[in-house]
């Protein structure tokens, strides 16, 4: 289950900054919301006006294809859908998804073949990071730019843009909503449930969350280990509560293993905490809308990247840019900001779940 | 074999220096028991020095004293004249002294000439030298008399006798001075006991050493130069002559009786069985034997029973109260034949009758509920549940008919299986241990045993008869004294006697022809998977059934 | 018969059996304390000890590490309930396993059947006919397709770590495919209260846990299934030879594990609150693990249902040990692994086959 495994080699500060600099990638992932014609008059009439350069123009015909992992998870086999739904709204896309791979060795197989079909752009999920940095650098030398999704390969020259969601930021928005809620209570029990303890993104999304409770002058009582799987999350509660007898409030890295704990919670009958999922699952953004679970607050990492990957991949591919970036080149790395979901702002957030 | 030890082939006797290898006063101590109290031996370059004694005289703890599998913890070991002790079975061997135990280490995937080298592999570099093993290995079989085993076959493949001889080129691979075969004749049939012993006497005559363990004491009068026999742990005499000394001296030593095989008085008319008087006996004959005794049916029909390959046409009976036997080399079918009577393996032609009922072909428990029960040749691997207790294997065959609305009864099987135990004199008493714990002998009486429990008697109480419960009617032996020791062999054939005399029918096989011609009532000789004769014991012997039995060499009586 | 004639042997050389041989009394004698850990008889029963020996040595553990809950009996207990519920479905998987691997057998695809049942009995269409429509789906899938495995071995002679193998990954592909990988929420109250109620202040799934243990005792002890599960693992062949229906026996001990796999995936849907195709994940290790340090051989023909239990049981507890200490899971599963080495090395020089096994 090491789907969402990225950025093993930290770097993490240039990333930031080139994150946050990427008003663009905002903007594009907003595109997602409607038909790109709507979005093209409404967001960029100005661009529009002015010449016929505005992003979501039609440009020249492009073929991107597509290589993702086997969909053994509902965050994954949203990724597949979300870039074929993405694709489907550009007319000059012509839109290939590539037979899903079990394993690297696989995987690398399929992206040879699709460098002998000579594509105009290819995104790849990648199996595995490491593994698949052979294949991304000969399809670069090919001439054909590599969009590197969610799991970055260990060389730069092996991709065109790298884009990923902000696990830090998954992280650390998630203490700052518990920091804020607990403001004051310095004895407060906090309790984290991981996802698979030995990947990159559970590590950064511990330190996020670690860093930014330390700026309320709070920390981590109890952390458990789960697999980003629904029982696994269930056992990890469990053994929380049991270790616990009273808890104010819990992080727990996924919204599979969320089903998980809170049937475990109610199970034990305790109610005085509440919980902060991750990845804005369709299950848990209900309960956040109804209120009727111990979940509160979300925090995103969001499937929907796999369409900003199509529409950079689009751009790249036809030689142009955002107009957002005032005539700048697109970044080369890139990552989405991770964003706070409370019953508040729940739907404008609906569009985005998964199963 | 390596230096001038080439003493002539006239003896021993004559052997000048020191005893190729000496005991003295060897003490073994396990946990409880003490396997060894005192042993010496004596044995010479170019002799056959026999090991004789009964199951647990302390022999199999002597042999892998010499093997280096068991130092002992005092007395002395004098190899060349010199004291040695042997750090391991490694050891051992690099000093000239190889082992062939009873179950030959050999492994049935690997070729002959693989099996031959195993462990001392011939390479160069790390790479192992195929060719040159070949040839050294096809070299050691000639040496044997044995060119005609093929060196690239799987031993697997190779019938019992071949895989002796195989057992042999290993050890002379290693350029062993003393030989030690334990039991080599127990698997092998009368002629190809001719063969090893031809091969045996070129050995001596090399002046290799060979130690023979046999249960056989015509096999150590024709071939041993020196008898020591063990008992309980000792040495009761030490190198009597072999051929001189007379049987019942032998056996005295062994096992303070006099005599070798005891038959047991056969009933001169077994139709007449349902009226021998048994007291206490008469419900275990069950309900069905007065039936069965009718004389005009048989209680076991075969008529043109073949399997291809194994045995063709044979057609045989078996009546009430008799015991009729199957005498055959190994390989001439015989317990492909019982297999297939019993089910165990299924048939292409012919059929089976159970008192006139016909038995559906390859279904055991079908042939177990009409009434028939086997005793199979490899007792450990194909009838007992070693580490389990022994009534759950006296019952292993009878415990659903025990059983209540599929609950089994513990109490109920363990009392029946302690009448049986007791009334077979199994020794030691008590059903609660691990059958693995008992001696050769004991263990076919657990398997007997299982046969001889009849819960049809029950069946027939108030509660209703079952429809299952025949209770058993015929027996088929295997080979029911493989690896038991003389004393306890007249016991079992005392033990089947009485089955029939109790109205079983008993279909037995035996490599030995003695056994055949003492304990049955009418013999079936079987060669090369037919029938070749049926009389009644009284009107053969030994010579006219060996004539019978005996056809073709050590490899084309196996051989696919 | 009056002669001592087939003389009483030490069973043989080199494999002394300490009860029999001369002087010590018959087995009918006194109950000696001594003798009895000696006796090949009682060799289960000092293998469950040990397993004991290993749980009040983890509470000892607790008592030190965290006295606030191991020394109070109100949160002890809620802890040990919590220990025994998160125990519960992997216990049936293992006690179905038991009967597996005495019968001679081995089941890999427990984990895969499991999920597989629980994503059967929670689509929406089965949701929609009620809880007793899905816990019959449940329980018919795990059946059905754990008779499969058992045909598979029996009548396609499959070796059964092939067949279950196979069976296990196609069962976890078949529960992927029927969710569109997605966790199938529970809506039905009566599946989800299945994790909720208790009886008696237990917890029902403890209860079902223990009631499936103590009927797999009385099966395997005390029914002619039982006894010929554990013949045909301690000799197949001879087993077949004293008239036993082999092949029979075996699908029925494969379908009984399956039938477990539908319990147990019922429980952990009701745990979980949803249907899922990672359930189970490693169930398959953590079934056989539980059930070898539990006693049983993996050769087949020994083991015991209640050792199969403790040896979850200690699982469970090392695992909980480690959380309520707040020590992440690199430390528990060395611990664990440890515990499977020390446990199998412990039966073996007490039961002394390391010792009785020279040659």
């Amino acid at each position: 289950m090491n789907y969402r495994k990225n950025n093993p080699n930290g770097g993490r500060l240039l990333v930031r900054a080139v994150a946050v600099t990427v008003a663009a990638g905002m903007v594009l992932t907003g595109c997602t919301s409607n038909r790109p014609k709507a979005t093209a008059n409404s967001g960029s009439t100005a661009a529009a006006a002015a010449g016929t350069t505005g992003a979501s123009a039609p440009g020249k015909k492009v073929r991107i294809m597509f290589s993702g992992p086997v969909a053994d998870h509902g965050f994954l086999a949203a990724i597949n859908r979300f870039a074929k739904e993405q694709a489907a709204k550009y007319p000059d896309v012509t839109f290939t998804a590539l037979e899903a791979a079990p394993d690297a060795p696989s995987q690398i197989a399929a992206v040879q073949t699709a460098i002998a079909e000579k594509p105009d752009a290819l995104i790849i999920f990648p199996q595995d990071g490491d593994q698949l940095t052979g294949v991304g650098k000969a399809a670069t030398a090919a001439g054909i730019p590599v969009i590197n999704l969610d799991r970055r390969f260990n060389d730069q020259s092996a991709y065109r843009m790298f884009l990923a969601g902000d696990n830090y930021k998954v992280g650390f928005n998630a203490g700052n909503y518990i920091g804020q809620k607990l403001k004051g209570k310095s004895d407060a029990v906090i309790g984290e449930i991981t996802g698979i303890a030995t990947l990159a993104l559970t590590r950064e999304r511990s330190e996020g969350f670690k860093d930014a409770l330390a700026i309320h002058g709070l920390k981590v009582t109890r952390q458990v280990n789960a697999s980003f799987t629904v029982q696994s999350g269930q056992a990890a509660m469990a053994n929380l509560l049991a270790a616990a007898p009273k808890l104010d409030a819990v992080f727990n890295h996924d919204d599979d293993q969320n089903i998980g704990s809170e049937a475990a919670a109610a199970q034990a009958n305790r109610k005085e905490f509440f919980i902060v999922g991750t990845a804005a699952s369709n299950t848990m953004l209900k309960h956040i809308k109804n209120g009727d679970a111990r979940i509160e607050a979300d925090v995103t990492f969001t499937p929907a990247i796999a369409a900003t990957a199509v529409s950079m991949a689009r751009l790249i591919a036809q030689g142009r840019s955002s107009d957002d970036l005032a005539g700048l080149p697109l970044p080369s790395n890139m990552l989405i900001d991770s964003e706070l979901v409370t019953k508040e702002n729940v739907a404008q957030y609906e569009k985005f779940g998964w199963d | 074999m390596t230096e001038g030890n080439l003493t002539t082939a006239d003896g021993p006797a004559n052997a000048a220096g020191p005893p190729l290898l000496q005991l003295k006063g060897i003490v073994k101590t396990f946990p409880g028991v003490r396997a060894l109290d005192g042993v010496e031996l004596e044995v010479l370059a170019g002799e056959v020095h026999c090991l004789l004694g009964q199951n647990g005289a302390g022999k199999s703890t002597l042999i892998k004293v010499l093997a280096g599998v068991h130092r002992p913890d005092s007395g002395s070991l004098l190899w060349h004249g010199e004291e040695t002790s042997f750090s391991g079975p490694q050891a051992a061997t690099k000093a000239g002294i190889a082992t062939i135990y009873q179950e030959l280490d050999l492994v049935d995937d690997l070729t002959v000439a693989e099996n031959i080298f195993l462990g001392h592999e011939q390479s160069a570099a790390g790479f192992v030298r195929r060719g040159r093993m070949r040839a050294e290995a096809a070299a050691v079989l000639r040496r044997l008399g044995h060119g005609d085993i093929p060196v690239n076959r799987t031993v697997g493949r190779l019938p019992a006798a071949a895989k002796q001889i195989v057992s042999m080129g290993r050890a002379l691979s290693h350029d062993a001075q003393l030989l030690v075969m334990d039991e080599p004749s127990a698997v092998l049939a009368h002629d190809e006991v001719a063969n090893l012993f031809r091969v045996i006497r070129e050995l001596t005559a090399r002046g290799i050493a060979v130690v023979y363990i046999s249960h056989r004491l015509e096999e150590i009068r024709e071939i041993g130069d020196r008898v020591t026999v063990l008992k309980d742990g000792r040495t009761s005499a030490v190198n009597l002559p072999a051929r001189t000394t007379r049987t019942d001296d032998l056996v005295t030593r062994m096992t303070g009786r006099t005599i070798e095989y005891v038959f047991p008085e056969r009933t001169q008319r077994p139709e007449d069985a349902e009226r021998v008087e048994l007291a206490g006996r008469v419900d275990r004959a069950g309900s069905g034997a007065s039936e069965s005794t009718d004389e005009r049916v048989p209680l076991l029909e075969v008529t043109g029973l073949t399997r291809p390959g194994e045995f063709v046409d044979v057609s045989l009976s078996v009546r009430a109260g008799e015991i009729v036997g199957i005498a055959g080399l190994v390989g001439s079918g015989r317990s492909e034949l019982l297999e297939t009577i019993y089910g165990a393996r299924r048939s292409t032609s012919g059929e089976v009758r159970l008192n006139g009922r016909k038995l559906p072909p390859g279904q055991v428990s079908s042939a177990v509920r009409a009434g028939l029960g086997l005793a199979p040749e490899e007792r450990k691997s194909q009838a007992l549940v070693l580490e389990d207790r022994i009534y759950r294997n006296v019952t292993l065959a009878t415990f659903a008919r025990y059983a209540k609305a599929g609950m089994t009864r513990a109490g109920a099987e363990r009392a029946a299986s302690a009448e049986i135990a007791d009334e077979l004199a199994l020794q030691p008493r008590g059903v609660d241990r691990p059958v693995k714990t008992l001696s050769g002998g004991n263990q076919q009486k657990v398997v007997l045993g299982r046969w001889l429990l009849n819960p049809a008697s029950r069946a027939e109480s108030p509660a209703g008869r079952s429809r299952r419960s025949a209770g058993t009617r015929l027996l088929l032996l295997d080979e029911p004294t493989r690896g038991v020791d003389v004393g306890a062999r007249a016991d079992l054939y005392r033990v089947i006697r009485r089955m029939a005399d109790e109205g079983m029918g008993v279909l037995m096989v035996s490599s030995e022809v003695p056994e055949v011609l003492g304990l049955a009532d009418r013999v079936v000789v079987m060669r090369e998977g037919r029938v070749v004769r049926e009389a009644p014991a009284g009107e053969l012997n030994e010579e006219t059934v060996l004539d019978l039995v005996m056809a073709g060499s050590l490899l084309e009586v196996d051989s696919p | 018969m009056t002669e001592r004639v087939d003389v009483v042997t030490p069973p043989a050389e080199g494999a002394p059996d300490p009860g029999s041989h001369a002087g010590s009394p018959p087995p009918s004698g006194g109950f000696s304390v001594r003798r009895w850990f000696r006796d090949d008889a009682s060799e289960p029963v000092r293998r469950n000890l040990g397993l004991i020996a290993v749980l009040i040595a983890l509470y000892g553990i607790g008592a030190w590490s965290r006295p606030d809950i191991f020394l109070d009996l109100n949160r002890l207990w809620s802890n040990e309930l919590t220990v025994l519920t998160l125990a519960s479905s992997i216990g049936v998987v293992a006690i179905g396993m038991t009967f597996v691997i005495i019968s001679g057998g081995i089941d890999l695809s427990v984990g895969a059947l499991l999920a597989l049942a629980s994503v059967w009995a929670t689509t929406l269409s089965t949701q929609s006919y009620g809880a007793v429509m899905m816990v019959f789906v449940a329980l018919v899938v795990g059946t059905v397709a754990g008779l499969t495995n058992g045909f598979l071995i029996a009548y396609g002679r499959m070796a059964p770590f092939i067949a279950t193998l196979a069976t296990m990954v196609a069962a976890r592909g078949l529960a992927q495919k029927i969710s569109g990988k997605t966790t199938q929420v529970v809506d039905v109250k009566a599946i989800t209260d299945i994790a909720q109620r208790k009886f008696l202040g237990l917890p029902w799934l403890v209860v079902m846990f223990l009631v499936v243990a103590a009927l797999a005792w009385v099966l395997l002890n005390r029914t002619t299934f039982g006894r010929r599960s554990a013949a045909i693992g301690g000799n197949g062949e001879a087993a077949r030879l004293a008239g036993i229906s082999v092949r029979r026996t075996q699908v029925i001990i494969y379908g009984l594990s399956g039938l477990c796999c539908g319990l147990a995936a019922l429980m952990v849907t009701a745990q979980a609150n949803s249907g899922s195709s990672d359930h189970g994940n490693l169930y398959e290790l953590q079934a056989i693990a539980a059930v070898i340090i539990g006693g049983t051989a993996l050769a087949g023909g020994r083991g015991t249902i209640v050792g199969s239990v403790l040896g979850v049981l200690v699982f469970s507890q090392i695992t909980n040990l480690f959380i309520v200490n707040n020590l992440s899971i690199e430390y528990q599963l060395i611990a664990q692994g440890a515990i499977i080495i020390a446990a199998v090395l412990i039966q073996q020089f007490r039961v002394g086959s390391l010792r009785r096994r020279p040659a």
